[in-house]
C-alpha cells in the first residue's frame, strides 16, 4: 500500500512533507532499539485511543494523576505501563514526574523503552495533528516488519538533567556525530538522545513540518515555504502557549 | 523565537498575540490574526472552532499558507510533549530576553516550569 498520497486533500501537500511522513511510517513499522515493529505500531495506535479516552479526561480533571483510582489496562501487545505512558504523553504530559518515570522503570518500562515510546508518540502525533489541522482522514497505520529490537544504547549517555539519561552536549561523537555539531545543542534536542534514532526521526519530521536545524539558525524565509519566520513562530508560540509549554 | 525573529527583521510586533489577542497577533505579522486563531484551534482540539479557523485562514491567505501553518502547528504539538515527558529544564534561565518574555506572558505558572525553576 502506498502511504501519504494525500489524494483526499483539497489542498496540495508539499512533496517534502509527503516524503518525511512516508519515511517515518517505514521507520515506525520496523524494529527499533527497544520495541518490535508490531509494538511500535501498537504505540502509534494507542495515540489515537488516547485522544478520545474518557479515563484520560477524568484523570486530567483530577487534582493529581497519582491519586486517581482507575488505570489503563494492558492490550495484547503492550503492557499497562506502556499504554498508560502513551496516554500520559498525549493527554497529560505536564504532570509527568521523575517519580512516574522511575516507577515505570521498576515495573519493567525501562528508561530506554520509555524514551523510544515517547519518540514514537511525538512523531506519530505530529503527523496525525497535521492531518487533523487540515481536516484530513488519519493515515492507516502500516503493517509491521519482522525482526527484533537492536537494544542499542549510546555509551556516552548519562543522567545529568531531566528524568532520563541523555547524551552530553559534547558527546555527539562516533555513531552519534550526526545528532548535533560541535557541542552546539539544546536540552530539547538532547531529550530523546538515549535512543538516537528517536531524535533522528523528529529532526527529519521537523525539517519538513517546521525547519531543519540549519534553517532554524537563519531568519530568512525559505523560498519553498509560504510562511515567513515570524509567521511560523507566531503559530508555534500560540500552540505552545495553549499547551502551557514553559520550555 | 518570535521575539528574536522580530528583532532580526526589525519588525514591531506585540508579543501579547501569543496570549490570544487577535489585534496584537496582527501587529507586524501578515495574516497574524488568522494564523494565531488557527494555531489556537489546533491546540485546543475544538473541532468546530478548528473548521471555522481553517476556513478563515484559507480565505485570507490561501492553500499553501494553510498547509504550512498546519505543519508548524503539528510540529509544536510535539515539542511540549518532548520537553515535559523528559523533564528538561530551559537551557539558559538567566538570559534577559527569555526572562522578559516569560514575565510578559506569565509562563512561570505553567506546570512544566518546575523543571527549570527548581
Amino acid at each position: 500500500m502506498a502511504y501519504f498520497e494525500y489524494s483526499d486533500s483539497p489542498y496540495p501537500i508539499r512533496d517534502d512533507i509527503k516524503a518525511a511522513h512516508r519515511a517515518f511510517w517505514v521507520r515506525l513499522a520496523s524494529p527499533g532499539c527497544w520495541w518490535t515493529g508490531a509494538e511500535r505500531i501498537a504505540i502509534a495506535g494507542e495515540i489515537r485511543e488516547a485522544t478520545g479516552c474518557g479515563l484520560c479526561q477524568e484523570r486530567k480533571a483530577a487534582l493529581s494523576p497519582y491519586t486517581f483510582g482507575r488505570e489503563h489496562e494492558a492490550t495484547h501487545v503492550l503492557s499497562a505501563e506502556a499504554v498508560d505512558a502513551v496516554h500520559r504523553v498525549v493527554t497529560d504530559q505536564g504532570r509527568i514526574t521523575q517519580a512516574y518515570v522511575d516507577s515505570n522503570a521498576e515495573l519493567g518500562l525501562s528508561n530506554e523503552a520509555y524514551v523510544e515510546l515517547a519518540g514514537i508518540v511525538v512523531a506519530a502525533f505530529s503527523i496525525d495533528e497535521f492531518h487533523r489541522a487540515l481536516g484530513l482522514t488519519l493515515e492507516p497505520l502500516p503493517d509491521a516488519a519482522a525482526g527484533e529490537p537492536s537494544h542499542y544504547r549510546p555509551q556516552q549517555a548519562a543522567h545529568q538533567v531531566g528524568y532520563v539519561p541523555m547524551i552530553p552536549a559534547d558527546g555527539a561523537t562516533g555513531d552519534e556525530a550526526d545528532l548535533w555539531q560541535g557541542g552546539r545543542t539544546a536540552n530539547v534536542l538532547r531529550a530523546l538522545s538515549l535512543v538516537p534514532d528517536a531524535l533522528r526521526d523528529w529532526q527529519r519530521l521537523a525539517s519538513a513540518q517546521y525547519l531543519s536545524m540549519k534553517a532554524m539558525a537563519s531568519f530568512d524565509q525559505l523560498p519553498e515555504r509560504s510562511l515567513s519566520r515570524m509567521q511560523m513562530e507566531l503559530v508555534a508560540a500560540r500552540v505552545s502557549s495553549i499547551n502551557e509549554c514553559f520550555y | 523565537m518570535l521575539r528574536v525573529s522580530a528583532y532580526t527583521t526589525k519588525t514591531e510586533i506585540d508579543i501579547q498575540g501569543v496570549s490570544g489577542n487577535p489585534e496584537a497577533a496582527a501587529t507586524g505579522i501578515e495574516f497574524g490574526s488568522e494564523l494565531m486563531t488557527f494555531a489556537e484551534a489546533v491546540a485546543s482540539r475544538n473541532e468546530d472552532d478548528l473548521a471555522i479557523a481553517r476556513a478563515r485562514l484559507l480565505e485570507a491567505a490561501g492553500e499553501s499558507v494553510l498547509v504550512d501553518a498546519a505543519g508548524v502547528a503539528g510540529n509544536f504539538q510535539r515539542m511540549v510533549r518532548i520537553a515535559d515527558s523528559m523533564g528538561i529544564p530551559i537551557d539558559d534561565m538567566q538570559a534577559n530576553l527569555g526572562k522578559q518574555v516569560r514575565q510578559e506572558l506569565g509562563l512561570n505558572s505553567f506546570p512544566g516550569a518546575r523543571n527549570s525553576l527548581k
